[in-house]
C-alpha cells in the first residue's frame, strides 16, 4: 500500500508492481443546481478529479445512486446519469456497474479506479521550500451555489459555474506529468486554505499565498459581500485558522473566499519556482485558461500559511 | 415599522434570505434577527451592512441577535449584479436569441415554406424587447441580400436597435458577401458566445 488511511489523501494508492499501481476514490453528494443533466457532468468530474490530482489516469467508474423514484421519477435520473456518461467519455474512463438503493434524499457520485506509475504518484505531502503553488481554477463556487440557492445568480453566472464545475482535471494532470511536480491535491470541500493546510501540516515550511494573484469569480466577491457565504467556509476556518496568518489588509471577504468549499475545483500543483512560469504557460496553451502562480513555499516558520 | 426574526436552526442561506424578504417587502427601518450560529450571524451581519443598515450584535446564551437599524431611513435597494435577467421572476425581462437556419419555414411544400418565413419575419417582432439577437445561417443568410422578400423588414428592426448577425462564413460560400443589405457579418464564436448568454435559443 502506497497510499492509506494512516496519511488521508485525494485517493488510495496500491502497489500492483514495479511500475504500476492502481488508485481508486470514491466521491457522491446531493444536488447542487437543478439541472439534473448537469448535476451528473458535475459530480462525475468530481469523483475523477482525486485521479488526476495523484498523477494517475482514470479507467473504470462505478454509478452510486440513492434515489427517490416515487418523487422524482425515471427521467431525472436518467438525465443525472448521461450527464455522469459524458464526463467518463470524455474521460476515456468506461462505466463497468454501480448500485442504487431508494431513498428519501437523492445523492449521485461514483467510484472511480485508475493507474500510476509509482514513480510518477503526486500525493498532498512534498512541497519544499522554493517551491511554487499553481491553481488551475478560479475559487468561489460554494458562494455562488448558496447564491443559486438565493436565488439570486443570474442565469449567465449560473451557466459560467455550471461549466466550470463540469470541468475535468485531466488537461491540467496531463501537462503536470511531463514537469518536476513535488505534490498535487484538488480543491474541493476543505476550500483552498484547508486543502493547503493538510500539505503543509506536519512538515517544517510555511507558504504565503499572494491573495492578488488568485483567480477568484468575480460574482463570488459581489455574493459573499452581501452575506451569501456558506456554512462550509465558517467550518473550514474555524477548523484551521490557528494555522492562518492574514495581513492586516485582506478584507474578511476575501479570507471567506479563500476558505469556500469548492464543488470539482481546480488542482493545486508544487513545483520548483524555475519551471512554475513554463508550467503556467504550457497549462494555459493547452486550455486550462485560469491557471495561476498563487504563492511561495518557504522554510521560514513551520505549519503556517501567510496570506498577503 | 420594525420585526423580529427568528432564523434559529436554519442553515445558510436562508437566515439572510429571511432578512432580505423582510427588509424589502415590509419596508422596515428597524429589525432584529435571532440567529443561533456564527456562520448565520456574520452573514446577516454583513447583509444588513450591504443595506446600508448599521448593526450590532448581543449574544445571548447559544444564540446571537443581531439589531439593526436604517441609516437615516434611507431606502436601500438590495444590490444584484447588472444586466442579470433573473428567469425565475417573471415581471423581468429575458434575452431570446432566434437562430435562422433556412430561408424557408419547415419540410413540404418549398413555395408554403418561403411564405411561412416571410410572415414568420414579419410577426417576430410580438416577442417586443425580448427580442435580443437574430442570428441567420446557412440558407437563412440569403434573408438579408437584395432581392429578399423581409429585407424591408430585417431594415427596420435593425434600426430599432435589434442585433442581426450574419454568418460570414454562409455568405462566402454562396458568393454573397457584397450582396448581404442588412446585419453584422459574424464568425462561429460569436454565435456560440450569443447561445451561451442568451436565456433562450430558438432555433429555425
Amino acid at each position: 500500500m502506497l497510499v492509506g488511511l494512516g496519511a488521508p489523501d485525494d485517493a488510495g494508492v496500491y502497489q500492483l508492481s514495479e511500475d504500476l499501481a492502481l488508485i481508486q476514490t470514491v466521491d457522491f453528494f446531493t444536488p447542487i443546481i437543478d439541472d439534473p443533466y448537469d448535476f451528473g457532468r458535475i459530480s462525475a468530474a468530481n469523483a475523477l478529479s482525486d485521479i488526476y490530482a495523484m498523477g494517475g489516469v482514470p479507467k473504470t467508474a462505478m454509478n452510486i445512486v440513492a434515489y427517490p423514484m416515487q418523487k422524482l421519477g425515471k427521467d431525472v435520473l436518467r438525465a443525472v446519469l448521461a450527464g455522469g456518461i459524458e464526463k467518463l467519455k470524455e474521460a476515456e474512463t468506461v462505466l463497468i456497474g454501480g448500485h442504487s438503493i431508494e431513498d428519501d434524499e437523492f445523492k449521485y457520485g461514483l467510484s472511480v479506479t485508475g493507474f500510476v506509475h509509482p514513480q510518477h504518484l503526486y500525493t498532498n505531502k512534498g512541497l519544499g521550500s522554493g517551491d511554487c503553488l499553481i491553481l488551475t481554477k478560479p475559487l468561489g463556487t460554494g458562494i455562488i451555489n448558496t447564491a443559486i440557492k438565493g436565488g439570486l445568480a443570474s442565469s449567465e453566472t449560473i451557466l459560467r459555474v455550471t461549466e466550470l464545475m463540469a470541468e475535468l482535471n485531466k488537461t491540467a494532470s496531463e501537462v503536470m506529468k511531463s514537469f518536476p511536480i513535488t505534490a498535487c491535491t484538488d480543491i474541493t470541500g476543505f476550500g483552498i486554505l484547508g486543502h493547503l493546510a493538510e500539505m503543509v501540516f506536519g512538515t517544517d515550511i510555511c507558504v504565503t499565498i499572494e491573495s492578488r494573484t488568485v483567480p477568484i469569480l468575480p460574482e463570488a466577491l459581489e455574493f459573499a459581500a452581501i452575506g451569501f457565504v456558506p456554512a462550509g467556509s465558517h467550518r473550514n476556518r474555524s477548523f484551521r485558522q490557528e494555522m492562518v496568518k492574514l495581513a492586516p489588509d485582506i478584507s474578511l471577504i476575501m479570507r471567506d473566499v479563500l476558505f469556500d468549499p469548492q464543488t470539482s475545483g481546480g488542482l493545486l500543483i508544487g513545483c520548483p519556482e524555475k519551471y512554475a512560469v513554463e508550467l503556467k504557460k504550457h497549462l494555459i496553451a493547452k486550455g486550462v485558461k485560469h491557471a495561476a502562480i498563487i504563492g511561495k513555499v518557504f522554510d521560514k516558520e513551520k505549519e503556517i500559511i501567510n496570506i498577503v | 415599522m420594525h420585526k423580529t426574526l427568528d432564523a434559529r436552526g436554519l442553515a445558510c442561506p436562508t437566515p439572510v434570505l429571511m432578512t432580505k424578504d423582510a427588509i424589502e417587502e415590509d419596508k422596515l427601518n428597524t429589525v432584529e434577527v435571532i440567529v443561533d450560529n456564527e456562520a448565520a450571524k456574520e452573514n446577516v451581519s454583513r447583509f444588513l451592512g450591504s443595506q446600508q443598515f448599521s448593526v450590532s450584535t448581543v449574544e445571548e446564551e447559544n444564540d446571537y441577535k443581531i439589531c439593526a437599524q436604517r441609516q437615516g431611513y434611507m431606502v436601500g435597494t438590495i444590490s444584484k449584479p447588472e444586466d442579470c435577467p433573473q428567469p425565475a421572476a417573471s415581471d423581468q425581462k429575458q434575452k431570446i436569441m432566434v437562430l435562422i437556419a433556412t430561408d424557408r419555414l419547415g419540410n413540404g411544400d418549398d413555395e408554403l415554406g418561403k411564405k411561412l418565413i416571410i410572415s414568420f419575419i414579419k410577426t417576430i417582432k410580438e416577442m417586443g424587447d425580448e427580442l435580443w439577437r437574430l442570428v441567420l445561417v446557412n440558407n437563412g443568410v440569403k434573408l438579408t441580400i437584395n432581392d429578399s422578400p423581409v429585407l424591408e423588414d430585417l431594415v427596420a428592426y435593425k434600426n430599432d436597435g435589434l442585433t442581426i448577425l450574419v454568418c460570414g462564413t454562409c455568405l462566402t460560400h454562396f458568393g454573397l458577401l457584397k450582396a448581404k443589405k442588412v446585419g453584422e457579418t459574424t464568425n462561429m464564436l460569436d454565435i456560440i458566445t450569443a447561445m451561451q448568454l442568451a436565456d433562450k435559443v430558438i432555433n429555425i
